[in-house]
């Protein structure tokens, strides 16, 4: 081998030296590079729960503080206005310790249409429970658009019962009119709450009268509805406390299983809701006036 | 004929090891099969969902909160898309198409994990500042698509995916 010869294969060696080098060096440098990426998503999931964990924005005990209501999610307002028809009729008479009760009155009516007149109130925590039997009944009639979710005053009894709120929702139907007042949200004011929805002279006329003995038991309480001056309900048909610690969205999801404690009972309270809402309509839709759990519910209902 | 008529094929220079690309896959499919759960539990009123639904783990109200929708798609149905994607991304070969004809492919690979682990954080703040409580069926599945892009992120950087692949036809003609 000649020394040009000796001198090429040395400048190739220290070539391929050079070269094997950076190679390592750009390895090294990508494997730092996503060890970094990595640390940093660890280290962003980890911030995430230690500002929990010391409590930064938590919103833990502000559930209370909140008042009004807000617009219900889709797919909660969804389950509450859609509750299977099998699961209704499964459930029957239900789990309740109350609902419509037969009047002698005369008919009420919106125009051409029977009339439900519902009178409550956001910091109401029996209103908290019977507006959920109310939604699922009337969701068999029409169709309801801008439905709300509250809760209960947080320091009345059954405190922060979570709801529905009627308050600027609008129901459609072709069988029925439904007028909702929620005469005040749950906000403390003064030595009661801040007033909402004011009656119009005609309807606060129809609940002082209805609203009172013989036709309830218990003269000025809401709930109150008037269903076409055929029925009426005054106070919740079973325990708020059913709802305690729930959310919204899981009473509605709970809507659909017959064998829940809930959805016995605010599904049993909607198919006595269904009884009087049929008597108003001329047991129309027979569908629904003439299901299973509307019968059953039928059954259990008695008369003032 | 010569070098430089030769036709022009890939080489599957920048397969990254073994090991990264077993360990995605199953990640992936572990991803699939839990969001699919996720999925199914959401068209069906989430009435079986085999978890607490009191206290802080509470996948009830996680899966049925305003968060578990975006722009009207359940965050499930997303959520299994994405695995469906990956799981495809991540097969053997998807693999071989980054490695070869489709050099592209491992830099949609990476991104789309990328912006998976962007949407854990999402989902993460949402659990514990907004709606407080932990789905653990959805943790897991955060876990899975957080270990997904640490290992493609790896698999990366150990296989050149900026460089197309060299060509028989240029190796030849340099020899």
């Amino acid at each position: 081998m000649g020394k040009g010869t000796r001198s090429r294969e040395a400048a190739r060696i220290r070539i391929e030296q050079m070269r094997a080098a950076e190679v390592a060096r750009q390895k090294r440098r990508r494997l730092t590079i996503a060890t970094s990426v990595v640390v940093v998503v660890v280290l962003v999931i980890g911030g995430l729960v230690a500002l929990k964990a010391a409590g930064v924005g938590s919103s833990k005990g502000s559930t209370n503080a909140t008042y009004g209501s807000t617009p219900l999610a889709a797919n909660v307002a969804a389950q509450v206005t859609s509750v299977p028809a099998a699961t209704l009729d499964t459930v029957g008479a239900g789990a309740v310790t109350g609902g419509p009760t037969k009047i002698t009155a005369p008919a009420l009516s919106d125009g051409s249409k029977p009339k439900v007149l519902y009178v409550g109130a956001e910091y109401c925590p029996y209103c908290a429970a019977e507006r959920w039997g109310m939604a699922v009944a009337l969701s068999r009639f029409g169709t309801f658009t801008g439905l709300g979710m509250t809760h209960s005053s947080a320091t009345d009894v059954d405190p922060s019962t979570p709801t529905l709120s009627f308050h600027g929702s609008t129901f459609a139907s072709t069988y029925l009119s439904f007028v909702p007042y929620e005469q005040t949200t749950n906000q403390p004011q003064g030595t009661g709450y801040k007033p909402l929805d004011t009656l119009t002279a005609a309807d606060q006329q129809l609940f002082t009268t209805y609203d009172a003995s013989p036709y309830v038991t218990s003269g000025g309480s809401i709930p109150f509805v008037d269903f076409g001056g055929k029925y009426v309900i005054s106070g919740a048909s079973y325990d708020p406390a059913l709802l305690a610690g729930k959310t919204q969205a899981q009473i509605a999801a709970a809507l659909s299983n017959a064998s829940s404690p809930i959805a016995k009972a605010i599904d049993g309270n909607a198919n006595a809701i269904t009884v009087a809402l049929c008597a108003m309509t001329g047991e129309q839709p027979s569908a629904v006036c003439t299901s299973k759990g509307v019968q059953a519910a039928a059954a259990g209902l008695g008369s003032g | 004929m010569s070098d430089r008529a030769a036709p022009v094929v890939t080489a599957p220079v920048s397969m990254p090891p073994r090991g990264y690309r077993i360990s995605s896959l199953v990640l992936c499919l572990c991803g699939l099969a839990t969001a699919g759960y996720l999925t199914y539990e959401h068209y069906t009123g989430s009435t079986t969902l085999a978890c607490s639904d009191t206290g802080t783990v509470n996948c009830l109200k996680v899966t049925t909160s305003t968060y578990s929708e975006v722009l009207g798609i359940p965050v499930a149905l997303l959520g299994l898309l994405f695995f469906v994607a990956m799981t495809v991304l991540c097969s053997s070969q998807g693999w071989a198409l980054s490695a070869g004809r489709l050099p592209l492919l491992g830099r949609v690979r990476l991104v789309a994990s990328g912006v998976g682990v962007l949407s854990v954080f999402y989902l993460v703040w949402a659990e514990l500042f907004r709606i407080d409580a932990i789905c653990l069926w959805c943790t897991a599945v955060h876990v899975v698509t957080v270990a997904l892009f640490g290992i493609l992120v790896f698999a990366a950087a150990t296989s050149d995916i900026s460089q197309p692949a060299l060509s028989h036809e240029r190796a030849g003609s340099s020899s």
